[in-house]
């Protein structure tokens, strides 16, 4: 038999050019089309999905294989090929539109990928990305939903903390096995991180609201402006709910420590975040809320949050620079990521620790100083070159500064409730995260501290199914 | 969740009394907390207190000073029967209840309503509660409930100059303000005092508590976003330590607080806050022609 012709390249995606990109928020990336999506799905090479390294490799192990032979099995009928692609899809993943786009996939299922021994690994995000979206716009969500709702007769009742992507997919998970979920927000909007953090132009909120509607068509209850802990207790809830799933993520951010914190137009990264994206602040005074950014932005911190924190700020106006402790190579945003800002015209000063804050007169910021960082050979527990301080000191120009350092757990719940917890104020959770309150489970960052969005949907995966045996459980021996 | 208006009335020059049904609010308010609200579609969430409410029947009772373009809007554009987008809370940590002794609470301005509830409680739980509010004489509200409430109720009003602009106006708030509380901690001895009103007003006030050496918290109110503890807009140094103010507080004790940084961080939005407001009036203008 003949071997199938390998394709090394990829079929690329076409994106906005940075001159237009740079003034809006509008999405950068355009994806595929059916044909080029095609075309990319027939490079895989179908390894057996028992044995499928992309698999293993994906956190909520889609049948990636599946899917894309699903695609090219009905080339001469996009419909009903996306259809069955989807199906595929929604067995493990309820929400590919969002991971499709936000994965750090050259870390997860492309990373292992065979193709990419030999060539480019196939486009896995991208092509879930391109049947989300052509199954949205076509409507044939609506239509495979129906498959996936179920009697939810007595079954029992869930209460889900928090609305993010381990909450959504806890509850999503729950109700398609026939629980009634009734979810509870803090913010006016479900969606986490996903509405507040990451920004429109890497994630378009109608996008994300599609996908929010599932939740209704599954009988998920969505409470918002309840803050579990204020509004309502955990000990409350388990009067009427036979379990409860805790994911109310790593919402806090930490700030410096140092001189002029509290100084005018020093924000932190989910401060401003949070007014560009659920706000709108970028379309004031249209809307409400407002936000004030100087001609000169300094950016701390090389994560996601500081890449997005960045890019908003230059599509706000701003002349950008991220001032990172460590190297280019030791930056822990995703490389899509990076390689967008850059080409946006951020700039990027490496090995700098800020130590000051400079004020003026009017008590707002106008510069940063900062301590110059040298590398070390050792390494540290997570494999980045250790550094140490020079002595040397740099002051840097900005009338803005976004702090973007890292989150940690937001500790209204946990004060309230008494869970036991970590030092880094993590919920403890045994190997089915339940925490130290029995019927109470835990998952995503407020299990791990920042972590990524397809990691807080396993986990609200792997809960639901505890959840499912705990509630049994207990019945069985009620 | 429907957060319906089921009345409105304007109690006093820019005042404004809306009771809303938020029965998840009223079963677990306490004095101190506060709610967020976001009234319009394209609005911005601003923080407010529940200052009187009923746990059985559900509602809520809370009092706006018009103050800039969202306190304006709801003022003009919201009737009894519409319905706030969102009320998130109860957020932030109750006054502390204890038996303090003998206490005087102050409100500056509309920070009489936040005063209210606080005084209320203190008063029910066997204080002897002063109440001290400083307002423009237009500006008079919660009187006779405060009246009825607690010890006594001190009313100061100072009117409005239409020669003077507005901050000058203010000063003369600042000045009785001031003058006031001193004369009445040179006449009795007070074993707390608790203050609600704009920053600047509440550094002047401490400097003269401080003379008496007598303990004092205060209400700060920064500017907040979610109010949960998310942002860090509301932080503030306390003790020299950076709190915020949405979940450590909104009540510090004034002896610690940073007041000078406090009261140039309020300032920060001044400029947009106009632009909103203007943007606001002009539409406004607009629709009557
Ligand atoms: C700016 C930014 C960009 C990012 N980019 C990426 C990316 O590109 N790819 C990626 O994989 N990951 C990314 N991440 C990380 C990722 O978003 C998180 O790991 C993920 O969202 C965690 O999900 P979660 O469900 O645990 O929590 P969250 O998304 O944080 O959701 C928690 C929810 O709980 C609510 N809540 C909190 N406390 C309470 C309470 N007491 N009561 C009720 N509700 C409460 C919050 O309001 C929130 O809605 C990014 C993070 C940020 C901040
Ligand atoms: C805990 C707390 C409780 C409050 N309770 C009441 C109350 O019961 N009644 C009342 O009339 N006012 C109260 N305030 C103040 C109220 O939030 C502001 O008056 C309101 O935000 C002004 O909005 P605006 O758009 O009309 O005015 P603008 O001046 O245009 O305000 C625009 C922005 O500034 C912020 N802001 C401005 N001033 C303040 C302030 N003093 N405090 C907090 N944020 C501010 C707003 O959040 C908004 O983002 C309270 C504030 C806090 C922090
Ligand atoms: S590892 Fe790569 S080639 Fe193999 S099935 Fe997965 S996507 Fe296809
Ligand atoms: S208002 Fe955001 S942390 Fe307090």
């Amino acid at each position: 038999m003949a071997r199938p012709k390998l394709i090394k390249e990829r079929v690329p995606t076409p994106e906005r050019p940075v001159e237009e990109r740079i003034k809006s928020f509008v999405e950068v990336n355009l994806g595929y089309d059916f044909a080029s999506a095609v075309k990319e799905a027939e490079r895989c090479i179908q390894c057996p999905p028992e044995y499928a390294p992309c698999i293993k490799g994906c956190p909520v192990h889609i049948n990636i294989p599946g899917f894309l032979k699903a695609l090219r099995e009905n080339a001469d009928n996009p419909d009903e090929a996306v259809k069955n692609a989807l199906r595929v899809i929604w067995n493990d993943n309820t929400l590919p539109a969002v991971t499709g786009r936000v994965c750090p996939q050259e870390e997860q299922c492309e990373a292992p990928c065979v193709m990419g021994k030999v060539g480019d690994p196939i486009n896995i995000g991208k092509l879930e990305r391109f049947v989300a979206d052509y199954a949205r716009e076509k409507g044939i969500d609506e239509e495979l939903l129906g498959e996936f709702i179920a009697e939810t007769d007595g079954k029992g009742k869930v209460a889900v903390v928090g609305a993010g992507p381990a909450g959504l997919t806890c509850a999503l998970e729950l109700a398609k096995m026939g629980y009634k979920v009734t979810i509870f927000e803090a913010l006016h909007e479900a969606g986490g991180v996903l509405m507040y953090g990451i920004p429109e132009f890497r994630l378009p909120k109608d996008i994300l609201k599609t996908e929010l509607d599932k939740l209704e068509k599954l009988g998920v209850e969505v409470k918002t402006n309840y803050i579990v802990g204020k509004t309502v207790t955990v000990e409350e809830l388990l009067q009427e709910y036979d379990a409860a799933f805790i994911s109310t993520g790593a919402g806090t951010p930490k700030l410096l420590n140092i001189p002029g914190i509290l100084l005018d137009r020093i924000y932190s990264a989910n401060e401003f975040l949070t007014r560009v994206n659920l706000m709108k602040a970028y379309k004031f005074p249209e809307y409400d809320t407002p936000i004030a950014v100087g001609k000169k932005v300094i950016v701390i911190g090389a994560g996601n949050t500081a890449m997005d924190a960045a890019r908003s700020a230059l599509r706000l106006g701003a002349e950008v620079t991220i001032a990172y402790r460590r190297g280019r190579e030791d930056m822990t945003a995703r490389i899509e990521e990076i390689a967008h800002a850059e080409e946006e015209g951020v700039k990027f000063e490496f090995f700098l620790t800020p130590v000051e804050f400079i004020g003026d007169e009017n008590g707002k910021v106008k510069a940063v100083k900062f301590m110059k960082m040298r590398p070390l050979e050792e390494r540290d527990s997570r494999g980045k070159r250790k550094i140490e301080p020079t002595g040397e000191y740099v002051t840097l120009e900005a009338d803005t500064v976004i702090i973007a350092i890292g989150l940690e757990p937001n500790k209204i719940l946990v004060e309230a409730s008494g869970f036991e917890t970590n030092p880094d104020g993590t919920l403890v959770v045994d190997e089915n995260l339940m925490t130290s309150i029995p019927g109470v489970f835990a998952g995503g960052d407020a299990i791990r501290g920042e972590a990524t969005v397809i990691l807080a949907m396993g986990d609200g995966k792997k809960a639901a199914k505890a959840i499912d045996e705990y509630i049994r459980s207990r019945r069985a021996n009620a | 969740m429907s957060y319906k208006i089921l009345e409105k009335k304007e109690i006093a020059m820019r005042n404004i009394w809306y009771r809303i049904h938020a029965p998840h609010v009223a079963k677990k308010v306490q004095p101190g907390q506060f709610v967020i609200v976001r009234a319009f579609k394209n609005g911005e969430r601003i923080p407010l207190t529940p200052v009187m409410w009923d746990r059985d029947e559900g509602w809520i009772v809370l009092i706006t000073f018009i103050r800039g373009r969202t306190t304006m809007r709801m003022a003009s554009e919201l009737k009894e029967g519409d319905e706030l987008l969102n009320v998130a809370g109860p957020l932030g940590n109750p006054a502390e209840m204890e038996k303090f002794g003998k206490v005087l609470a102050i409100g500056a301005y509309t920070g009489i309503v936040e005063v209210y509830p606080i005084a209320r409680a203190w008063q029910e739980l066997g204080n002897d509660v002063t109440t001290l509010h400083v307002t423009f004489e237009p500006m008079v509200v919660l009187k006779d409930e405060l009246e009825e409430a607690v010890g006594r109720h001190v009313l100061e009003t100072v009117p409005i100059d239409p020669n003077l602009d507005f901050p000058t106006n203010m000063k003369n708030v600042t000045k009785r303000l001031t003058e006031k509380v001193r004369e009445l901690l040179e006449k009795e001895e007070y074993d707390m005092v608790f203050m609600v009103g704009p920053a600047g007003d509440q550094r002047a006030v401490f400097n003269v508590v401080k003379e008496f050496g007598i303990p004092m918290k205060s209400d700060l109110h920064p500017i907040m976003v979610d109010g949960t503890g998310m942002c860090g807009a509301c932080r503030v140094t306390v003790g020299g330590e950076v709190k915020f103010a949405c979940i450590d507080g909104p009540e510090f004790d004034a002896y610690q607080v940073n007041w000078d940084e406090l009261i140039a961080r309020s300032g920060y939005y001044t400029d947009m806050e106009q632009r909103a407001m203007q943007e606001y009036m002009k539409a406004l203008q607009g629709g009557e022609q």
